[in-house]
């Protein structure tokens, strides 16, 4: 399940992209280019439009009501904000995880199943595979086996987490949307997510939305700073950590943010 | 790369696979249009007939009458009921929910009042003419009526209550007894000032159920009016004198009195949903 | 407190006034069914079809077969346009639309239930003896007239319903690509199914209580077999009989009876209601 990462080819490409909710901005004049199977860590400090940033990326955004946009937003192959992509096919492409784990209320395996059965796929050899093969990628399964039939509430919060990630990956998407993955976790199940994103990493672009600056140090290949809707400063995450160009990054990586 | 220089675009959501959503719409306009036209015709039909003596003089047999009694008949009865149901309500739905006396009970008290609250109108009817009329002697009348209306309310405003009083959180009820305040202070202070709005509202709801009553009042309250109100003469409310008019009546009119009544009837309940629940936002606002 | 004192005695004395009254009316049922049963017996009264209360037969198995024919199929009618005002209502409409939506359908559930029995006579009853050629009174008509009552109370419990479902699982499924149909069909009514259920059972315990609208349009003799013949219910029977058997006359009891037994209908629906709402995914 390797994919050849083109490294010149950028994946997602976000050019002049602005947001508006009515009349307030959230973001304006975003410009930022990842290439595939990198890590983009995205920081800044409540409010500054992380998440919509990044429900952008996959076009949930459209599910808020007077929500405008303007400039461009292409991923792989999809114009985003065009008014006739094919969204099913987007999300697809692009699997989204959300800060508290929402598992469907059905069994583990309905669950990892879902995504593929909603594309079609009905041969139960085949969803067993596929179920086996993303609860493995998502670390789960040792965890899980033999207990498939079981409703997904019975998991921890840390395993439900790695559950909505397998569910994610069963869809086959070449980008992984994560906000804020481990906030609501205890340290050790933070840690385990985070190692499983450090794991997937190459097969994926990813863009993780975190509060925990030693996180995006960790697993980061590129760290983006907003503020304020504005991207302030983004580059190489040990450039970035240790020598930032920008004032206000380095106060915000130093704590002294007010 | 082609960009619109134009102001902001709204972002539509994209109209996929949504069919199922439009069948769903299509198939609920139409039941609110079978609705409407339960409605309708009653405003076609009556209103040519709603004039002032229509709404203030006493049926006739021979047609040509009014239902001004009737509708005093059930302001008065409805009125009435609810002033000794609903503070008989609110203590229940106090005890239920403030004192820990029945913890343990809930459950069966909870079911106990859904079984009673879901007891056919028809069955308190019933009790009330094996009891009241036919051992205590009360004649048919008014007070009967009343009485079969707070036993038909009482269960259902303790209901309403209890759910209002258990959307308060408990953290507040903590808080306030924290600073040492007692049991029915809290009550007082906290509890029925944040429950007022709710209360208001949800009693609109028990009014405009009261005011559509039939079955229950044709046995207790009666089919007739006398030309002066008094609390042990027959009783007969709209709703009855409708269900009268176009089972039993043989008015030559009957058609239009019929549709006249029901749209006296419907526009009460409307009025007592609207103000009900106008009141409720002006006590909401009061409070801020 | 003083006030604490006061308020305890008065709390204490009107819990205990509810407790009395409803028991009381309860042993009363109970007491009169018990008179009843000594005489008659429990199960043939409710197995026979036989309905002659002045001589002294006693069958109550129209009426129950009718209570039940015609709420269930009340329920059956109005299930497609409740389920769909209520997607109308909590997924479609958006906004001030689907606040008044909701207004609406509150005063649709208050309309009194006599105003659908009028317009049972005036529409249905005519409609239905136009199409079958029989008087249009029956248990056809009934179902129809009770089935629309039904709607709104329907519709306003499955729409709350819908509304609980979280978010958070509309977010997870449209965010794999699912589209809305089938988070509809698929997360949304599955989740929400045990209380699309607790909502029918109330509709069903609506239907089963309801007189006065069923009464209008039934016909209320016991007029032979299928749904376009006049019939009865347990209620509009204790309606028209109730003058004819005032206490003291022998036949009374019967409708203690017959009150019972639809307390005791009442009361497999409460508790198959408290059974489904522990309902949850394990
Ligand atoms: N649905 C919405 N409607 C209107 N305004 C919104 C909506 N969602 C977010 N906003 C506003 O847009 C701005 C950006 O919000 P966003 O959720 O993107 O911030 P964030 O960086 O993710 O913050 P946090 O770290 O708290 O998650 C905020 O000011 C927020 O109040
Ligand atoms: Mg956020």
């Amino acid at each position: 399940m390797t994919r050849t990462s083109d490294e010149t080819t950028p994946d997602i490409e976000v050019h002049q992209l602005s947001v508006w909710y009515g009349q307030t901005p959230a973001l304006r004049n975003v410009n930022l280019n990842i290439s595939a199977g990198q890590i983009l860590a995205i920081i800044g400090p409540s409010g500054c439009g992380k998440s919509t940033f990044l429900r952008v990326l996959n076009r949930m955004i459209e599910r808020f009501s007077d929500v405008r946009v303007e400039g461009t937003v292409r991923v792989g192959s999809f114009n985003v904000l065009d008014d006739h992509v094919d969204v099913t096919q987007l999300r697809r492409a692009v699997g989204m995880v959300f800060q508290h784990p929402n598992p469907f209320p059905m069994t583990i395996f309905d669950n990892v199943a879902y995504g593929p059965r909603i594309f079609g796929m009905r041969s139960s050899t085949q969803l067993r595979k596929t179920v086996e093969d993303s609860l493995k990628q998502a670390a789960l399964w040792d965890e899980v086996r033999g207990k498939l039939r079981r409703g997904a509430g019975t998991l921890s919060g840390g395993q439900q987490q790695r559950l909505c990630i397998a569910r994610a990956l069963a869809v086959n998407p070449r980008v992984l949307l994560l906000d804020e993955p481990t906030a609501s976790l205890d340290p050790v199940s933070a840690a385990k997510i985070e190692e499983l994103i450090v794991q997937l990493k190459s097969q994926y672009t990813m863009v993780i939305v975190t509060h925990n600056l030693q996180q995006a140090a960790r697993v980061s290949d590129l760290v983006a700073f907003f503020e304020q809707g504005r991207l302030i400063e983004m580059g190489n995450t040990q450039e970035m950590f240790t020598a930032p160009r920008e004032k206000r990054t380095e106060e915000f990586l130093t704590g002294r943010f007010d | 790369m082609s960009k619109s220089d134009l102001s902001p675009k709204t972002l539509k959501p994209i109209a996929q696979g949504r069919s199922a959503h439009y069948v769903m719409a299509g198939i609920g306009v139409a039941a609110m249009l079978a609705l409407l036209s339960v409605v309708l015709p009653l405003a076609v039909q009556g209103l040519p007939r709603l004039n002032m003596d229509f709404l203030f003089k006493p049926p006739r047999e021979l047609g040509g009458g009014g239902i001004g009694p009737e509708i005093l008949n059930t302001l008065i009865m409805v009125g009435l009921s609810q002033c000794i149901s609903l503070p008989l309500a609110i203590i229940i739905a106090i005890y239920r929910v403030e004192y820990d006396h029945i913890r343990h009970l809930a459950r069966w008290f909870d079911q106990g009042l859904q079984i009673v609250l879901s007891l056919p109108t028809m069955v308190i009817g019933l009790i009330v003419v094996d009891v009241a009329i036919v051992r205590w002697h009360w004649p048919i009348s008014v007070e009967s009526g009343i009485l079969v209306l707070s036993l038909i309310n009482w269960p259902f405003a303790v209901f309403l209550t209890v759910q209002v009083l258990q959307r308060i959180p408990d953290e507040w009820r903590e808080a306030s007894r924290a600073l040492g305040a007692s049991r029915w202070q809290t009550i007082t202070r906290l509890i029925l000032p944040v429950a007022w709005a709710d209360i208001i509202e949800l009693t609109g709801l028990t009014v405009a159920r009261l005011m559509g009553e039939t079955a229950a009042l044709i046995y207790t309250a009666g089919l007739n009016v006398t030309s002066r109100f008094a609390f042990s003469a027959p009783g007969e409310t709209v709703a009855v004198h409708l269900w009268y008019i176009r089972t039993e009546g043989l008015m030559p009119d009957a058609d239009q009195v019929a549709a006249a009544t029901g749209l006296v009837l419907l526009l009460l309940v409307i009025a007592v949903l609207w103000v009900s629940q106008k009141f409720a936002e002006w006590v909401k606002n009061a409070n801020l | 407190m003083k006030i604490d004192k006061v308020m305890d005695r008065v709390t204490h004395t009107v819990f205990a006034l509810f407790l009395v009254v409803w028991l009381s009316v309860a042993g009363i049922i109970v007491w009169g069914t018990w008179r009843f049963i000594s005489h008659y017996g429990f199960l043939s009264p409710i197995l026979s079809s036989r309905w002659n209360p002045l001589a002294g037969q006693f069958g109550l198995w129209p009426f129950i077969l009718g209570s039940l024919t015609v709420t269930v199929l009340a329920v059956v009618i109005a299930f497609p346009g409740s389920l769909a005002l209520s997607v109308l209502g909590s997924r479609i409409l958006q906004g001030i639309w689907r606040r008044y939506f909701v207004r609406l359908l509150m005063v649709f559930v208050s309309v009194p239930s006599v105003l659908y029995g009028w317009w049972g006579l005036i529409v249905i009853v005519p409609w239905v003896r136009r199409l079958s050629g029989t008087s249009g009174y029956g248990m056809l008509s009934a179902s129809v007239v009770l089935g629309l009552m039904i709607l709104p109370t329907f519709s306003i419990l499955s729409l709350e319903a819908i509304r609980q479902v979280p978010e958070s699982y509309v977010e997870g499924s449209v965010g794999l690509g699912a589209t809305e149909d089938q988070t509809l069909w698929r997360i949304i009514l599955p989740a929400a199914r045990p209380r699309l259920v607790q909502a029918a059972l109330i509709a069903v315990a609506r239907g089963l209580g309801e007189t006065i609208a069923v009464q209008m349009v039934i016909g209320g003799q016991i007029g032979g077999p299928g749904l376009l013949h006049p019939a009865a219910t347990l209620t509009t029977q204790l309606l028209t009989d109730l003058p004819f058997l005032p206490p003291g006359v022998p036949g009374h009891d019967v409708l203690d009876f017959m009150a019972f037994d639809l307390m005791v209908l009442m009361t497999i629906i409460v508790w198959l209601q408290m059974r489904i709402g522990s309902w949850r995914y394990e």
